[in-house]
């Protein structure tokens, strides 16, 4: 890593800080126009972070520590996957081989604490909740996971940031249908990961349809701030390994990068609206089909590339 | 060519004069003239010297020959059969008369096609020519049978055509030009790549097997032969079987040919015991009449797939018994359908007393039985016994064992059942007399008659042996022997063990 | 580029078998089928075009003829049987609809490898034509022998039907016309007769459950 790279990765990741709540506000606004409303300010979840860091923090007398340290950890998590993704640039802030597996088991790891202090709870809507929660999440990581695998087949190397380089390109050519089943599964894992329509609707106040929101209904103050920063956090992520994925960039657009990267982000928030907008959310028993649908997808394109592979 | 021409087209154009003409009796005769006038092109062709040229999609070789000669003579005493066996037309007498000539038309293209492709799509012809025959009776049960008789028959030849096209890849194999024609195939024999081979075998024995009903792909043969009327299951048993085992032979020619003789005989003979086996099995204890004959028919398929399978010894015998099985098989589901219609019932425990009662058809019963179990002077007896000797020249000794066993189970399984039904107390009446079945003169002669006459043709044939016979026999034998078959001298042996 | 074509077009038939063994939908199922055909029919035109040069009059009579029965005509046969009974929904079959799909994947990855082992004597017009066919052979089996309702039973036999069709791809131009289109004829066919047992059917059982077909069995 150079100087310059050094130093262009403060700004870069100040960046990568202050845009998650962004896209969220995109999101909200595309719903909104297909709805023939204005819809809240770009600056609104900036707003309401601001609002909830101002007030104070109710504890329930059920819980424990783990409730107090569900949201700190799975927050840190996040933070911590964030310099493993590669989100503006083609490089990520740190990187060794292997380090997909601590990826998606870091997005587990937040998983597993927020069920965690859901459960700590002692309410039964929360407890819903997790075991919703955690069998989506059991189901998707095949898909993840399999997809990966294409990617590491296709680039010869296990460091993420390689993984999706400028050395996917060329995958392009010679497997194109196994890349487009790679980022229709990565679409789906994106929505269930980040508790999208079709898997599960952010905008219900029923909580017998809710799954993620229920889960962090008796959080408050800062902590309900770290909820919600994270979840924006995390479809980043998702988003830019799916961007990555679809869309690699070559070498000599260095400079031009940082520029595509956000307008593609934005695309891929505008899409979410859009899916958000024409679909219902599947009926909780259809959700394992979709599920196993991305499994099956990505399966296939783990085929597709190994047969061109020993061709 | 011409020859193989005029087999397909004569019984399709008199199907069509069926399918026009107003009066039901009309139609039968229309049938019945169908039928015999196949013959008579039949007998026609046994005067002018046929060979069959490369490369033509039609052929007479001497295998197609006998399987198409067996055939017509069953159809010819079908169409006499059914003309006293029908009574009253519930499916529609039209499109029924007109199956039975598409059928023989479609098994005609079967037998005289050289080009495996063309055997494909006449077996499937056939298999939808005959699902509308099965359906006859009407009501839940007909068409029961007839689903499972139409899907899984399908599905089967699904994959026979898979086997055609990897036949198809296996002729690619030293760059030379594809072909499917059974000729070109045997001739080019060494130059067929043997993995392709060997695939297509498999999926035409396993696609070909369901229609012929080899064990364990024939749950649909008890039921079809159960629920159609009898004239429809002696040409299932006697004619549609024995053409589906014509597909699996040319297949085997081809392997023969590749030099996979031993692969291929391997599997047929695994196939042809399991199916003997599973005969055996069913039919002790059995107490429906026509499912009875049924397990028995697939008894004798499976003893023809072992002789297949044990290669040039047993050709031979292998032609004999097709010859007589066809024969033979055909007379007992004849006589079959004549006893339900006298006692008004196919259960085993309703019919008894045959020899008592209806003496001509009793003895008729007894003679068709033994004949099918394999006593002499019947035929199936030499060509068995043709097939233990090869199996012991070869060296087959747990085939024989095997063979033998499940042989002596289906005999007493068989015996068991039918002679009760031919002997038993004369004074006593049936369970349900107002069940009895009231048969007119006419139709009774008229049905006696057309099993006799085949029990009789077999009896001659066998016991005398003219050397036309014998000649048309051992011809298609080395045919299927393959052209490098240096056993000709020993082919002839089990023939010798003839009168 | 026209090899991409080629590809997508044959995956896009492979996830269309696990689209239909998805599906509870009847009517659903049958569209789809007439898509994949669709698809399917296209395949010997584009590998016609593969030799730069136009494609001859056999290639063009395979695909009209494909497209003509198995887009138009065999689909229309089935949606009426399926419009004149009053049953639109498969039951839960013994095997359940999302363990049928994972099966089927199942499947589609055991003919990858299996096609891996076995060397084609010709050149492909693309390696992924040997695998697709038997995968799609074998996802019709399945749905074959695992659905309830007489409909999709011949649905699955249709399925068979397809994937031998794209298995005869790699004969293309070297079987006989009359060959090719007498296998069109005899499916065309078969599928009639097929329609017609399923209207007895209904009409005797007043429903299409091939399940309740038990009565003929060994006592």
């Amino acid at each position: 890593m150079t100087a310059v790279r050094a130093i262009l990765f403060v700004p870069e990741g100040l960046v990568v800080l202050v845009l998650p709540p962004l896209l969220m506000s995109v999101i909200a606004k595309t719903k909104a126009w297909f709805g023939g409303r204005v819809g809240p300010p770009w600056l609104q979840p900036y707003f309401d972070l601001h609002k909830l860091f101002q007030k104070n923090a109710v504890y329930s007398k059920t819980t424990t520590w783990v409730f107090r340290a569900g949201p700190i950890i799975s927050l840190a998590a996040l933070l911590t996957a964030a310099t493993l993704v590669p989100v503006l640039s083609n490089e990520s802030l740190l990187g060794f081989s292997g380090d997909v597996i601590l990826l998606a088991y870091l997005f587990a790891l937040g998983r597993m604490f927020t069920v965690l202090a859901a459960m700590d709870t002692g309410s039964s809507f929360e407890g819903m909740g997790a075991a919703r929660e955690v069998t989506f999440g059991a189901m998707s990581e095949p898909a993840l996971f399999l997809a990966f695998v294409v990617m590491a087949v296709a680039t010869k190397s296990l460091q993420f940031s390689h993984m999706v380089g400028p050395s996917l390109l060329p995958e392009w050519s010679i497997a194109g249908p196994a890349m487009i089943l790679v980022v229709g599964a990565l679409l789906v894992v994106l929505l269930t990961e980040a508790c999208r329509v079709p898997v599960d609707d952010p905008a219900t106040h029923l909580e017998l349809t809710m799954i993620h929101e229920v889960m962090v209904l008796d959080h408050s103050g800062p902590e309900f701030a770290y909820i919600t920063y994270g979840a924006a956090l995390k479809f980043t992520l998702l988003g830019s390994i799916l961007v990555h994925a679809a869309i690699p960039h070559p070498e000599g657009l260095s400079g031009l990068t940082p520029l595509l990267r956000i307008v593609e982000l934005g695309g891929l928030a505008v899409l979410v609206g859009i899916i958000e907008s024409v679909m219902a959310r599947f009926r909780l028993n259809r959700v394992p089909m979709l599920l196993a649908g991305a499994t099956v997808l990505s399966a296939i394109a783990v085929v597709l590339v190994l047969v061109r592979r020993t061709v | 060519m011409l020859v193989a021409i005029l087999l397909i087209v004569v019984p399709a154009v008199f199907s069509l004069v069926c399918l026009g003409l107003p009066t039901p009796r009309w139609r039968m005769a229309a049938m019945a003239a169908g039928a015999w006038a196949h013959l008579g092109v039949v007998l026609w062709s046994w005067q002018r010297q046929l060979e069959p040229v490369s490369g033509e999609l039609l052929g007479v070789d001497p295998l197609g020959h006998l399987f198409i000669t067996l055939i017509s003579v069953l159809f010819a005493a079908a169409s006499l059969h059914f003309v006293g066996y029908h009574r009253r037309a519930l499916l529609s007498q039209r499109v029924f008369l007109a199956c039975i000539l598409g059928l023989l038309s479609a098994l005609s293209a079967v037998c005289v096609s050289q080009n495996l492709g063309l055997l494909w799509v006449a077996l499937e012809a056939s298999t939808l020519a005959a699902a509308p025959l099965i359906y006859f009776h009407l009501g839940a049960r007909a068409l029961e049978a007839t689903w499972k008789f139409l899907l899984m028959n399908s599905v089967g030849i699904a994959l026979a055509l898979l086997g055609v096209f990897c036949t198809a890849l296996a002729s690619m194999g030293g760059g030379a030009d594809i072909s499917l024609s059974v000729t070109d195939l045997v001739a080019h024999g060494a130059k067929l790549d043997p993995a392709w081979v060997r695939a297509g075998f498999l999926l035409a024995m396993v696609g070909y097997g369901t229609k012929m009903g080899l064990a364990p792909l024939h749950s649909w043969l008890p039921d079809a032969h159960g629920e159609a009327p009898a004239t429809i299951s002696a040409l299932l048993s006697g004619a549609v079987l024995n053409a589906a085992f014509l597909a699996i032979l040319r297949a085997y020619q081809v392997c023969v040919a590749a030099g996979l003789g031993v692969f291929a005989g391997r599997w047929l003979i695994a196939f042809g015991l399991f199916s003997m086996a599973v005969a055996g099995v069913f039919v002790v204890g059995q107490r429906h009449f026509k499912r009875l004959l049924a397990y028995s028919s697939i008894e004798h398929m499976g003893i023809l797939a072992v002789a297949a399978g044990l290669g040039s010894a047993a050709s031979y015998s292998t032609m004999l018994h097709v010859f007589h099985n066809v024969l033979y098989k055909g007379s007992l589901f004849f006589i079959a359908g004549l006893l339900g219609q006298l006692y008004g019932s196919y259960q085993i425990a309703d019919i008894h007393g045959a020899l008592h009662r209806y003496p001509f058809t009793g003895f008729l019963l007894l003679a068709a039985l033994f004949a099918t179990i394999g006593l002499p002077p019947f035929g199936l007896f030499y060509s068995e016994l043709g097939i233990l000797f090869a199996a012991g020249r070869t060296g087959h000794w747990w085939v024989l064992a095997a063979f033998t066993l499940f042989l002596c189970v289906v005999f007493v399984g068989m015996v068991t059942a039918v002679l009760p039904m031919a002997f038993g107390k004369p004074d006593e009446l049936t369970k349900s007399p107002d069940r009895t079945g009231h048969v007119e003169q006419w139709r009774y002669a008229v049905m006696a008659t057309s099993a006799a006459l085949l029990i009789a043709g077999g009896l001659v044939l066998a016991s005398y042996q003219p050397t036309s016979v014998r000649n048309a026999l051992e011809r298609a034998a080395a045919t299927l022997a393959g052209p490098q078959s240096t056993s000709r001298v020993a082919v002839s042996a089990p023939g010798d063990i003839g009168p | 580029m026209l090899q991409s074509v080629i590809d997508s077009i044959l995956v896009l038939a492979v996830l269309l078998n696990l689209a239909m063994l998805a599906t509870s939908r009847m009517a659903a199922c049958v569209r789809t089928f007439a898509l994949q055909s669709l698809l399917l029919a296209l395949l010997p035109i584009a590998v016609g075009l593969r030799h730069e040069t136009w494609p001859g009059a056999h290639t063009f009579a395979i695909a009209a003829g494909a497209v003509g029965l198995k887009v138009f005509l065999i689909p229309w046969i089935l949606l009426r049987v399926l419009r004149t009974g009053e049953i639109h929904r498969e039951v839960e079959p013994f095997i359940g609809f999302t363990a049928s799909v994972m099966l089927g994947a199942l499947i589609i990855v055991a003919s990858f490898a299996f096609a891996n082992r076995m060397p084609l004597p010709t050149q492909a017009p693309t390696d992924l034509l040997l695998p697709v066919s038997l995968a799609t052979l074998f996802n019709g089996l399945l749905m074959l022998v695992s659905r309830v309702k007489a409909i999709t039973q011949v649905l699955g036999y249709l399925v068979v039907e397809n994937g031998i069709f794209v298995f005869g791809l790699l004969l293309l131009e070297r079987t006989p016309v009359l060959v090719e289109l007498g296998i069109l004829l005899d499916l065309f066919v078969a599928v009639f007769i097929m329609g017609i047992v399923i209207y007895h059917i209904r009409r005797e059982f007043d429903h299409m459950d091939t399940n309740l077909l038990g009565e003929l069995k060994e006592v």
